[in-house]
């Protein structure tokens, strides 16, 4: 009897005491988001991302099912610059954990570790459509700005998780090494196309094309968040023939018939993009969706 | 940085309070060596050891308003409803509603202006202001505060807020579907929902779907009359997750209410059912949606409770536009004693942004003794200031 009590005595001291068992728990508004927390926490963390990547970021549902996953969450990571204002919040004071709301030490907005490009320099109100007036969010599809969401990544689980954090550093080295590699082949491709131009549906791409060494000639949303009307449709094919645009680029999630009338109008080839890892099948985690962004950049240009 | 981050979480673990178990026990070392510490400062620091929530390392929210976060503004959003309404219905065919509009004439009416100022206080709390401005004059629709951190799963919200009772009576207007609330919810529940001063305890179960149980002691105005009476209300909301592209949510509410006359509110029960199927990769979206409400006063037995309830279907089919029907049985106005009224309702819905809506709802109103009427409304609605979360 005093056998049996001291092994489930002993039992439940060694449950207590494993500490390497215990895994972090990550929490993401994207998928881009969780597949850089898998690039960096590899197994000593375990991932769930909020939203999926077929989805439009800008408009997930506010579901509360979702606060549930929030609730025992050891760290969360969203995107920042208000991509998320219209979902999060609610979900964030539903899931009673304090220590993700924001500026808490479970919480990592991605874009504090980054300098966002597209940020309003004049007065800004709704006449310049649903703008974000902290700047543009969409800053993961850029190699450069991935890796300095990568080490803030490192460091906050490092800090959640002391005894990984030479695991972190090691993945965190790794990621840099296999990104810097990839990026050789990215600008290998893009090199003969330098300063040409493209037409995107919303401003997803800018990092992209910053960091591609391309252009947006236009975009299908005459303002960011209003669908394209016929004449702007009409006016942009005019810019499109005058600067030479071979391709649109439009993200899986939206409608495509307004750039389908632009390429009835100009020619210009129609290119369904992911919006996120995940966002097609062939983008299943962060390289293969900027492989295919890249892809698709080529295609666009030519 | 590293070293920053380590010590604020070193200090909030020292208080224990909500912290998530799984990374407590790495982050600190050895568990014994860290709760000899914590008892250290205990003893060191006494009373100020109460619970400290994370969150007191406030770096800034990239991500908010920049220029309103550095004022230390709250963010702020006026929400502007007005409306072109026709009736065939004579006042007391209406009544009583909480717009009852004139007979046989279009009549524009500005329904309401809602200012809403919404912003942490302190490391602990939470507070949300909305205020109403409208033909009766201004009031405050909801003012309180909401706990970020409680151990054990419990939240409380208090001040004056909306009774955690029902799905439909606990939103603001610019949340509604449709263009007005059920006239059994306003007859039955309350005109203009059930709200006021009092606090509410939810506790959000360790289960792995949604459910929540809200206990409330508030005092309200039900029904039509508006005379407060204190009331106790208990509320379970479970949302199930059927697939990645349906989700259920179903509630069962009770307020009990201490009368201060005969024929005032006694009891009143409600169950709703909210189904939403949505693509994920779509912004279209429908909404099945119905509740039944339950009312008995002081002095009626159980057999002579009134009952009344609506349906409703909502169809969001692209970014722009929405429609959707609504059927409605309530207790008919006063001229009918005992009656049934059953309004038939029909919904079109424009939205040319985020932040801007044009409604039409016209419906067919049955009344008691083979009465009946038609209603119109025309509305607007439009947001200032800060994006708002979009209502589930």
């Amino acid at each position: 009897m005093h056998t049996s009590i001291r092994i489930v005595a002993l039992a439940l001291a060694a449950s207590w005491a494993a500490p390497a068992a215990a895994t972090v728990n990550v929490v993401t508004t994207t998928e881009g988001l969780a597949a850089v927390v898998r690039e960096i926490g590899g197994d000593r963390v375990k991932v769930t991302a909020l939203s999926r990547g077929i989805q439009d970021p800008h408009f997930v549902d506010a579901n509360p099912s979702l606060a549930v996953k929030l609730r025992n969450a050891d760290l969360l990571v969203d995107v920042g610059l208000e991509l998320e204002v219209g979902w999060l919040p609610p979900l964030v004071t539903q899931s009673r954990n304090g220590a993700i709301q924001p500026g808490g030490p479970r919480r990592l907005t991605a874009a504090s570790a980054i300098t966002p490009l597209d940020v309003p320099t004049g007065p800004v109100d709704r006449s310049q459509g649903d703008i974000h007036p902290s700047g543009n969010p969409h800053f993961l599809t850029d190699p450069r700005r991935v890796l300095q969401v990568a080490a803030a990544l490192a460091a906050r689980l490092s800090a959640l998780d002391p005894d990984g954090a030479p695991y972190y550093r090691e993945r965190l080295a790794s990621f840099q090494a296999r990104v810097a590699a990839a990026e050789k082949g990215w600008r290998e491709k893009l090199a003969p196309f330098q300063g040409r131009s493209v037409v995107t549906q919303h401003r997803t791409l800018t990092y992209l094309l910053d960091w591609a060494g391309l252009r947006a000639a236009g975009f299908l949303e005459p303002r960011p968040g209003v669908a394209p009307p016929p004449s702007h449709v009409a006016s942009l094919a005019g810019i499109v023939k005058a600067a030479g645009v071979k391709g649109v680029l439009v993200e899986a999630f939206y409608d495509r018939r307004s750039a389908d009338q632009l390429h009835d109008l100009s020619g210009v080839k129609v290119i369904v993009i992911p919006g996120d890892v995940g966002g097609t099948r062939d983008a299943s985690d962060w390289f293969a969706y900027v492989d295919v962004l890249v892809r698709s950049l080529v295609q666009a240009v030519q | 940085m590293v070293n920053i981050a380590v010590l604020s979480l070193l200090a909030a673990q020292v208080a224990g309070g909500g912290v998530p178990g799984p990374v407590a026990t790495p982050a600190a070392g050895a568990p014994d060596g860290r709760r000899q510490m914590e008892q250290r400062v205990k003893q060191d620091l006494g009373a100020q050891a109460q619970p400290f929530p994370e969150g007191a390392l406030n770096l800034g929210t990239p991500g908010a308003i920049p220029v309103g976060k550095l004022l230390l503004l709250p963010e702020i959003a006026v929400i502007v409803d007005g409306a072109l309404g026709y009736t065939t219905l004579s006042t007391g065919q209406q009544e009583p509603v909480a717009e009852p509009l004139p007979q046989h004439k279009a009549w524009p009416v500005l329904q309401e202006v809602e200012v809403a100022l919404q912003a942490t206080v302190d490391p602990y709390v939470r507070g949300d202001v909305f205020l109403t401005f409208g033909a009766e004059g201004v009031a405050v629709e909801e003012a309180f505060l909401t706990t970020l951190s409680l151990p054990a799963g419990l939240q409380v919200k208090a001040g004056k807020i909306y009774a955690p009772f029902g799905r439909t009576s606990q939103l603001h207007r610019h949340q509604w579907t449709f263009v007005d609330q059920p006239v059994s919810m306003q007859r039955l529940v309350g005109i203009d929902g059930l709200g006021g001063a009092g606090a509410d305890v939810a506790w959000l179960a360790p289960l792995p779907w949604f459910a929540e149980l809200h206990v409330a002691y508030q005092a309200t105005a039900p029904g039509p009359t508006g005379e407060l009476l204190a009331t106790g209300v208990a509320r379970l909301i479970q949302y199930l997750e059927l697939s990645d592209e349906a989700t259920l949510g179903v509630g069962l509410s009770w307020a009990a209410f201490l009368p201060d006359l005969p024929g005032q509110w006694r009891n009143l029960a409600g169950a709703d059912v909210y189904l939403k199927v949505r693509d994920p990769a779509s912004r279209s979206w429908v909404v099945l949606q119905g509740e039944l409400y339950g009312r008995q006063l002081d002095g009626e037995t159980f057999a002579e409770a009134r009952w009344g309830g609506y349906a409703q279907a909502a169809w969001r089919i692209d970014r722009n536009w929405e429609v959707g029907v609504r059927y409605d049985a309530a207790p008919a106005p006063v001229a009918y004693a005992g009656g049934t009224q059953q309004d038939v309702g029909a919904l079109a819905t424009w939205l040319p942004s985020e932040f801007l809506r044009l409604r039409l709802q016209p419906s067919l109103v049955l009344l008691p003794q083979g009465e009946s009427g038609f209603q119109g409304l025309l509305t607007f609605e439009f947001v200032l200031g800060a994006h708002g979360a979009h209502p589930f």
